[in-house]
């Protein structure tokens, strides 16, 4: 025992003592306060007549969703939240791809050798990301989207696309029966393609030979695809929206809300993702251009082959979080009346009193969509990293 | 070049130049010398660049047109002149507004004497013009939009006021720092005692401009140390306590700030003890402060990471505890590198307080500009009332952002 106590401190200055001992206090301190309002939480709910549990998802919901995945008033509630996933996800989905798009064109322009091109870019940059992305979604949606022509009197590209105070319409294609066939056929084709452009990536690192990976991979994939859509008896047929005095009818049409929306978020995180597409072109080092163009590469290949598969890898974290905070953002959708997840709980919030609960499905729906994203962006971010590009 | 090699104060920023070593100079790319030069240069270096530059200024030209013709020609600026006592105050009553001077006073007074003890700013020609062109365009709409003689009386007094503190400031000199960071933070309770005391007016009729900045002030103060917590209970050594803060952090970032803020009008109330009522609007406060707060604490890790190894030990090795190591030896480090992140989420936090409007509670200043073109007489503008809004969301943060980045410039961020 002496000598224990020469070699050892006691035991309220032994850090690992401590160490348990601090643990020990913080969780009794979060597991009391935990407690204290999960007390106070299921009082005020009996309060309030109604209790803690999901049950209430399966009563009828009882209220209308303009737009959305098939639904009628007279299914559950958890149908209703249903339509509002599905639609974040159209709006976020849809919105990140074009997004992506104007960023790298603004970001790019942004790099112009011309001054008034550069200039140009930089202000629409300053002024979009300066004003608040909700300020920017209403403006949208009142002073641009329903300020258009009534739908009689709308704009008409062509005769085939056409945009109105109700919203934008385009051609589309519509699936036919044998759909389903045709798209195992393309998935096929797709595995085909692939297939053929590591057969002639091999051919060229052994032989030397020109690669023309792209050119044979398509041809691949394109006769598989016309065998495929002759022999399903094409069952795809391109469908043209009609005008009539409500509203369009056929295509793929965008409500006011959904085009207003996907306005709003896609202007505002490209002016972001310019950012960070102009900043990771400009962080890969000047060194590294010099040497493809000392090696003889064209400009084209210059930029393809060494600066963006760099520039790529410095952009991809934060492209993620800007594609998370685009996702988020499409919350705001609740401000014009567009049925995404929380106007469509807001309502249900209303008409069921459980706020509680679905706040809780609330907040588990964007996590689980933030966790799929980071895990999609996270893979891409492994491929690029490995292999160093996009080949 | 002979120089005698003088001692370098800061050894890394002063090149390394041994006694017989040549130094060689590289002559600056030659700047354009004439117009002409340059616009070969910037504007016309190739055929395709000649075309752009042809297409581009067309696309400009025509827009400049259609925004100088809407904001001078067909534009009705008749709802903002209407509403924008609304707009700055939201549904402040009439009889109290004085309480609003007397805030903005004591603010512009400190903004002055800050100006004067801090800013030296060398006048250059763009420095004049970027803060002369602003002005000229403010006192064009101010004399367009009130009428007052009493408005304008109110506002040539904060201008005196905001010289006097200039003035008053270059005579403290720039020494008297922590005085003046002390009256800042004093500031704030000052404010909204001003605001509220004695008779005042309560939280429920704060609104427009007004409110978008004390729930901006009050989320950034308060985030602050909470973040700063989150952020050493993150990389706390104790696994409950990071696990805990990770959880936390994750969780509120995840989801969206509306979602938040309905959590907070829902649920909070709940979640707090029954005879405790706490008003709508310091709900939504409290979920931004807890919302923005998430954020700062993976500002601060990103600074703490920054930190090398090396400085910990050098500061255990002094004989520093863990809490006093922190104070004195890493966290200055850390935070002087998280300034320019910090001051781009306090930046966009200002912007969210337009959310408030998204829950319809609120009279802030997004709500009041969507309302003010719903009454009768105002029907069909709401371009005319959402723009003004959105150049105050703008005038503002594009301010802050440029401000920011003198900060940086001054503080060295980058360069030890």
């Amino acid at each position: 025992m002496a000598t224990a106590a020469h070699t050892r401190p006691p035991f309220w200055r032994d850090v690992r003592v401590l160490r348990v001992a601090g643990q020990a206090v913080f969780v009794i301190l979060v597991v009391v306060v935990a407690r204290e309002m999960f007390l106070n939480l299921e009082f005020g709910v009996r309060r309030q007549g109604i209790d803690l549990s999901f049950d209430f998802l399966q009563q009828r919901a009882g209220f209308e969703i303009k737009e959305g995945i098939d639904y009628s008033p007279n299914q559950s509630f958890l149908r209703a939240f249903r339509v509002g996933v599905v639609n974040t996800i159209a709006v976020a989905s849809v919105g990140i791809v074009l997004a992506t798009v104007l960023g790298l064109v603004i970001g790019v322009a942004r790099l112009s050798p011309n001054w008034l091109l550069r200039r140009m870019a930089q202000a629409f940059v300053e002024l979009i990301r300066n004003v608040p992305v909700l300020v920017q979604i209403i403006f949208w949606y009142v002073a641009v989207v329903l300020a258009l022509p009534v739908i009689g009197g709308g704009l008409s590209v062509w005769g085939v696309a056409y945009l109105s105070n109700r919203g934008a319409a385009i051609p589309w294609v519509r699936a036919e029966p044998g759909a389903g066939a045709f798209g195992l056929v393309v998935l096929v084709g797709l595995a085909a393609a692939a297939a053929a452009w590591r057969w002639r990536l091999r051919v060229h690192e052994r032989t030397g030979a020109p690669p023309r990976r792209f050119p044979v991979a398509a041809a691949v994939f394109g006769a598989i695809a016309v065998a495929g859509y002759a022999a399903t008896g094409g069952p795809l047929s391109i469908e043209v929206p009609q005008v009539d005095r409500f509203g369009y009818e056929g295509g793929f049409q965008a409500s006011p809300e959904y085009t207003a929306l996907l306005l709003g978020l896609v202007i505002y995180t490209a002016a972001f993702i310019a950012e960070i597409i102009r900043g990771s072109i400009q962080a890969v080092p000047k060194g590294q251009r010099e040497a493809a163009e000392a090696l003889g590469l064209t400009p084209g290949q210059q930029l393809r082959l060494v600066v963006l598969p760099q520039a790529l890898r410095i952009a991809i974290p934060p492209l993620n979080s800007q594609y998370l905070n685009l996702t988020k953002n499409s919350s705001l959708g609740v401000a014009i009346g567009f049925p995404e997840i929380i106007s469509v709980s807001g309502t249900i919030i209303n008409q069921a009193g459980r706020a509680t609960q679905m706040l809780l499905l609330v907040m588990a729906t964007y996590l689980t969509l933030s966790l799929l994203i980071s895990a999609a962006m996270n893979g891409l971010n492994r491929l690029v990293a490995s292999r160093g590009a996009l080949r | 070049m002979s120089r005698p090699p003088a001692v370098p104060r800061d050894l890394e920023r002063a090149p390394m130049v041994g006694a017989d070593e040549r130094v060689v100079e590289v002559a600056p790319v030659a700047a354009p010398a004439t117009t002409r030069e340059w616009l070969r240069q910037n504007l016309f270096s190739s055929w395709p660049n000649g075309l752009l530059t042809i297409v581009t200024s067309a696309i400009l030209l025509y827009l400049a047109f259609r925004l100088l013709r809407f904001v001078f020609v067909s534009a009705d600026w008749s709802v903002l002149k209407a509403n924008l006592r609304v707009y700055m105050t939201g549904r402040f009553p009439v009889e109290e507004l004085w309480r609003v001077w007397a805030a903005v006073y004591l603010v512009t007074a400190l903004a002055g004497i800050s100006r004067g003890m801090l800013l030296r700013t060398r006048w250059t020609t763009t420095r004049v013009l970027s803060v002369a062109v602003p002005v000229v365009l403010l006192i064009g709409a101010l004399l367009y939009l009130v009428d007052s003689a009493r408005v304008w009386l109110l506002l040539g007094v904060a201008v005196a006021v905001l010289l006097v503190g200039t003035v008053v400031g270059r005579r403290l000199g720039p020494t008297r720092r922590a005085p003046l960071l002390v009256a800042w933070v004093l500031a704030f309770p000052a404010v909204i005692l001003t605001l509220r005391a004695f008779g005042g007016v309560k939280p429920e009729l704060w609104g427009g401009f007004l409110l978008n900045v004390i729930v901006a002030t009050v989320a950034i103060f308060a985030s602050f140390p909470l973040g700063l917590i989150l952020a050493l209970g993150r990389r706390s050594r104790l696994p409950a306590v990071s696990a805990f803060s990770v959880g936390v952090i994750e969780v509120v970032r995840g989801v969206p700030l509306v979602a938040w803020l309905f959590f907070g009008q829902f649920v909070l109330p709940l979640l707090l003890p029954a005879g405790l009522a706490v008003p709508n609007i310091v709900r939504a406060m409290i979920m931004f402060t807890i919302f923005s707060a998430a954020y700062v604490a993976e500002i601060v890790r990103g600074g703490l990471q920054g930190v090398p190894e090396g400085q910990y030990e050098a500061a255990r090795a002094l004989g520093l505890r863990p809490a006093r190591m922190m104070a004195l030896v890493i966290l200055p480090q850390a935070l002087r590198s998280t300034i320019p992140a910090m001051i781009s989420h306090f930046i966009s936090l200002f912007k969210d307080t337009s959310l408030l409007a998204a829950l319809g509670l609120f009279s802030e200043l997004l709500r009041t500009a969507r309302r003010a073109s719903a009454s009768i007489e105002f029907i069909g503008l709401q371009a005319e009332a959402l723009l003004p809004a959105a150049l105050i969301f703008w005038v503002v943060a594009f301010s802050m952002s440029r401000w920011s980045q003198r900060v940086e410039v001054r503080v060295g961020v980058g360069e030890r």
